[in-house]
Formats: structure tokens, C-alpha cells, sequence
């Protein structure tokens, strides 16, 4: 009686145990339907081969733009939510394009720098994204990833950027020099034991160089940065040239990111109906 | 008794031999058309091979560049094949799928930046290939399932896929900014994969065949030795 309660006691132990683990395994199987995949987009990009431009580059990189995430929920249950964050990506790979064009930058992160280095500085570029879209073969049955992203970017004088009373810096967008958009696009087949985010993090990749040929090949050929170039050879004050201001462009905030990041915020003291701040 | 165990032991494994023995079954076509072969050699000069990826719905594969570029210079090692990749970040943006030059006339727009004529210069790059095609997978049949057991595992079925290559190569010769010849290879196979307990691949090697046939032409064309 007494072997027997025992053999009862662990058959009765052995149920439990092969019940949590099927409990474990159900929980595991339901958790895959719902799991969200994250891509950090990460790259070693190259230095462009150019000619610099004689010209001193202010570069503000809103936070928005230097923490850019893009968030795909799922829309049913045999999909799963992404996350792919391109921020570092897109400011590390800017920075070398950036460099390689003009003969120097100077990264604007506070009114300190603009005190310093203002007098010597052609204009000041902002960059935005103002789209992103993926897919996956999931998606089309198509065995390519791609991304596809828009960016907004421009380009204003020194004189545009003011300091608020909290110490945030404050861009008129209607005082800029040139806006114009640029597209790109990057893509990657399905490869042999890649896994899904490697693919993305590829095309991410592949789309930032574009991104960046697109930048440089077109750059000269924007009608108000060719005028800009124009009055920098001829020597002309940004001061002296009219502002192209397009009715019907919202600004892009540019929210300030504790260390690094300008913030952008509505500025009480301008005039203007919409101002950007950058702290 | 024993003979006959011996035997059916031995069945499966002929099947299987007898299967192995069609292995890699593809079949190639290659067409050439080239001028102005350099018949000593390119000497001290460089060649680079690129693939093209402004299709929307390929991209020529890296490995496969690699493969031609390994098989030109295996062949003959006194050949510099220069570095796909490498060679496309040190002239980053200028052969990105959105501004490679697709005419060899266009080359002279790029020569007019001194930096990347300098570049080009310190290369001594003597012909640019551009590869451009795929491999893709053809029709599918057949099935398989496998199970698991405590203790046993096992698969049993029969599957079988096509798979299909196709390339071409273009030569521009970069000191005279001409297209001096073309390449092309098509190459086709079927594999299979049967499997009583193990699955068993039989791949064609189809854009290994397509590496060889283009790797071969090329090869001839450049080197003084072949």
C-alpha cells in the first residue's frame, strides 16, 4: 500500500511537471504569433569621394530625426509587430556625408556653438524624415525586402536660428534658404540562412546610400541651393538674399534630445505664424 | 537469409548511388561576342566586376560576382581582379544602383571630378565587366513529411525543383570608353530530394555552371594564357 501511494505520489509529480511543460510550450507557441521583431539598423558606410565645397556647414539633427524609429503593429495573428530604429544609423551615416561635401561642419547643438562659430558658418542644414515604409516577403510574396524612406531637408541661414528664454534655439521656417525632398530606396533578396532582420537592417542600409547618392547628385541642382552656392562663390551675405518661403509647408518639429539633440518648440517671442525651436 | 537482408539493405542504397550518379545534371548555353581581345594580356592593369542591381525585382548576387572574379583570377593570377565590394565604397556614390553608369560613354562625366579620375588613375583599371542577371527557382513538385518520436525520427518523400541562371556580362574597355564585347550564359537543372528516413539532396549546381561558363569566356578573353 505504502510502494503504492509512492508510485501514485510521483506519477501524480510527473503529471504536473509534463503539465507545466506543455503549459510552457502552449504559452511559447502563442507567444510567437504575437512576437515583435526589433532591428536596430547598423552599418559601415563609406566616406564619399568628393571634391569638398569651400563651405562651413552648420548641421542641427532634430531629436526626432537622431532617435527615428518606425513602430508596424500587427495586423492579425500570423504577423508580427516591427520596430526598426534607424536613429544612430541615419546620423552616423549623414555625419560622413556631410563631412565629405563640405570642407567643414560644425554639428549646432546649443547657442554656445552658434556665439562661436556663427560668423563663419555658409548656412545651417536640418534634416527630417517625413516617411518610411517597409516590406517583407511576408507582406507580398515577393522574396525581396525593401525600405523605402522620404526625407525632408532644409536649409537656412545662421541669422534664422534665435535662443528662447529657456535657453531652447528657435528656427523660423520662413526665413529658410531652400526645402526640397529627397528619396530613397534600398533593397535585399531572400538569402540562405538570413534571418528576417538582418534582411531589413540590409535594406535599411541599402537605402541609406541611397539616400545619400540621391543627396549628393542632386544637391547643386536644387534651384535655391544653387542660388545659395551662387552668392557663398560670389560672396554675397546669406543676410542679403530673400528667403524662399512656400505657403503650405508645415514645419517639422525638432524636438530637443537631452544631451545631443536640439529641441524645437513654438516660439512666443517670434513673429512669424510658425517658428521651429532648437535647444 | 542473410542474403536476402543483404540485399535489401543494398536496393535503397544502389537507388541511391544510381541517383548520385545524375548529380549536378545542367545544362549551359553560353554565347560570345567580343572584339579587340587583348592578345598579350592586360599586363599590370586591373579588372573589376560589377553586378547590376537597378532592377526592381532582382539584384545581381554579391557571391556570384565573387565566384567570376575568384574563377578569372584562379585561372590566371597574374590577372588583379579588384574587390567588388571594396571597389563600390571607394567610389561611393558613383556606382550606387541609382547613379552607375549604364553607357561606357558616361564614364567621361565622371572622369571630369579630379578626384575620382585620380582614383581611377592609381587603379591602372584597364576593363570594367558588368554581370547582370539571377538564379531563381522554377517549379516545384512533390512532398515530404518527416515525424519525430521518442527515439525515432525520419522523413519519407520525394520533392524536386528546377532552377534556372541566367547572365550576362558586358566588357567595357575603360581607357577607350567602349563596349568591347558580350557574354552570356543560361544554365538549367533539375534537383531532387528523396528521402526514406534521411532526406537525401541531389543538387544541380546550376549557377555554379553559369560561375564556370561566364568565368571560363572571361578568362579567355583576358588572359594571354588561355
Amino acid at each position: 500500500m505504502g510502494v503504492a501511494s509512492l508510485v501514485s505520489t510521483t506519477s501524480g509529480l510527473e503529471h504536473v511537471r509534463i503539465g507545466r511543460w506543455l503549459l510552457l510550450l502552449c504559452l511559447t507557441l502563442l507567444g510567437t504569433g504575437c512576437a515583435s521583431r526589433q532591428v536596430v539598423v547598423e552599418g559601415n558606410f563609406p566616406t564619399p569621394l568628393l571634391d569638398p565645397l569651400p563651405i562651413t556647414l552648420g548641421v542641427i539633427y532634430p531629436q526626432a530625426f537622431a532617435e527615428h524609429e518606425f513602430f508596424d503593429e500587427a495586423k492579425g495573428r500570423t504577423e508580427t509587430d516591427w520596430l526598426v530604429k534607424t536613429g544612430e544609423a541615419q546620423v552616423t551615416f549623414w555625419d560622413k556625408v556631410f563631412t565629405g561635401m563640405f570642407d567643414e561642419v560644425v554639428h549646432i547643438r546649443d547657442w554656445e556653438t552658434v556665439l562661436a562659430h556663427g560668423a563663419d558658418i555658409d548656412g545651417v542644414i536640418i534634416p527630417a524624415i517625413s516617411d518610411l515604409q517597409y516590406t517583407i516577403p511576408t507582406h507580398t510574396n515577393v522574396k525581396i525586402y525593401e525600405i523605402w524612406m522620404r526625407y525632408e531637408f532644409r536649409l537656412v541661414d545662421i541669422s534664422a536660428i534665435h535662443q528662447q528664454d529657456d535657453g531652447a534655439l528657435t528656427v523660423n521656417p520662413d526665413e529658410r534658404l531652400a526645402a526640397w525632398p529627397v528619396t530613397a530606396y534600398g533593397k535585399t533578396p531572400t538569402a540562405f540562412l538570413q534571418t528576417d532582420e538582418e534582411a531589413v537592417n540590409l535594406a535599411a542600409v541599402v537605402a541609406l546610400r541611397d539616400a545619400g547618392a540621391h543627396f549628393i547628385t542632386t544637391f547643386g541642382a536644387t534651384p535655391d541651393i544653387a542660388v545659395w552656392l551662387d552668392n557663398i562663390a560670389n560672396g554675397i551675405s546669406q543676410n542679403d538674399t530673400i528667403p524662399t518661403p512656400e505657403s503650405g509647408d508645415v514645419p517639422v518639429p525638432v524636438p530637443p534630445k537631452e544631451a545631443d539633440a536640439p529641441e524645437v518648440k513654438e516660439n512666443p517671442t517670434a513673429t512669424a505664424a510658425q517658428t521651429d525651436s532648437v535647444s | 537469409m542473410g542474403g536476402a537482408m543483404r540485399l535489401k539493405i543494398l536496393r535503397p542504397v544502389g537507388i541511391i548511388l544510381t541517383a548520385l550518379l545524375f548529380e549536378g545534371c545542367v545544362n549551359a548555353t553560353v554565347d560570345e561576342m567580343t572584339y579587340n581581345e587583348p592578345v598579350a594580356g592586360i599586363g599590370e592593369s586591373s579588372v573589376v566586376i560589377l553586378g547590376r542591381r537597378h532592377a526592381p525585382d532582382y539584384d545581381t548576387e554579391f557571391d556570384f560576382i565573387e565566384c567570376i572574379g575568384d574563377h578569372i583570377h584562379s585561372g590566371d593570377p597574374s590577372i588583379d581582379v579588384i574587390n567588388e565590394i571594396a571597389f563600390i565604397n571607394q567610389f561611393y556614390p558613383w556606382f550606387e544602383p541609382r547613379t552607375a553608369p549604364l553607357q561606357p560613354q558616361t564614364i567621361d562625366q565622371l572622369l571630369e571630378l579630379p578626384i575620382v579620375a585620380n582614383q581611377f588613375a592609381e587603379m591602372k583599371l584597364e576593363y570594367m565587366i558588368w554581370i547582370d542577371g539571377k538564379t531563381v527557382d522554377t517549379e516545384s513538385v512533390g512532398s515530404m513529411s518527416c515525424g519525430i518520436g521518442p527515439g525515432v525520427a525520419g522523413c519519407f518523400g520525394f520533392g524536386t525543383w528546377g532552377t534556372e541562371s541566367e547572365y550576362e556580362a558586358t566588357i567595357w574597355d575603360f581607357t577607350d570608353k567602349v563596349e568591347v564585347g558580350k557574354v552570356s550564359a543560361v544554365t538549367s537543372g533539375q534537383s531532387y530530394m528523396p528521402a526514406v528516413i534521411v532526406p537525401i539532396p541531389i543538387i544541380a549546381p546550376v549557377q555554379g555552371t553559369a560561375c564556370d561558363s561566364l568565368g571560363d569566356q572571361l578568362l579567355e578573353y583576358l588572359s594571354a594564357h588561355h
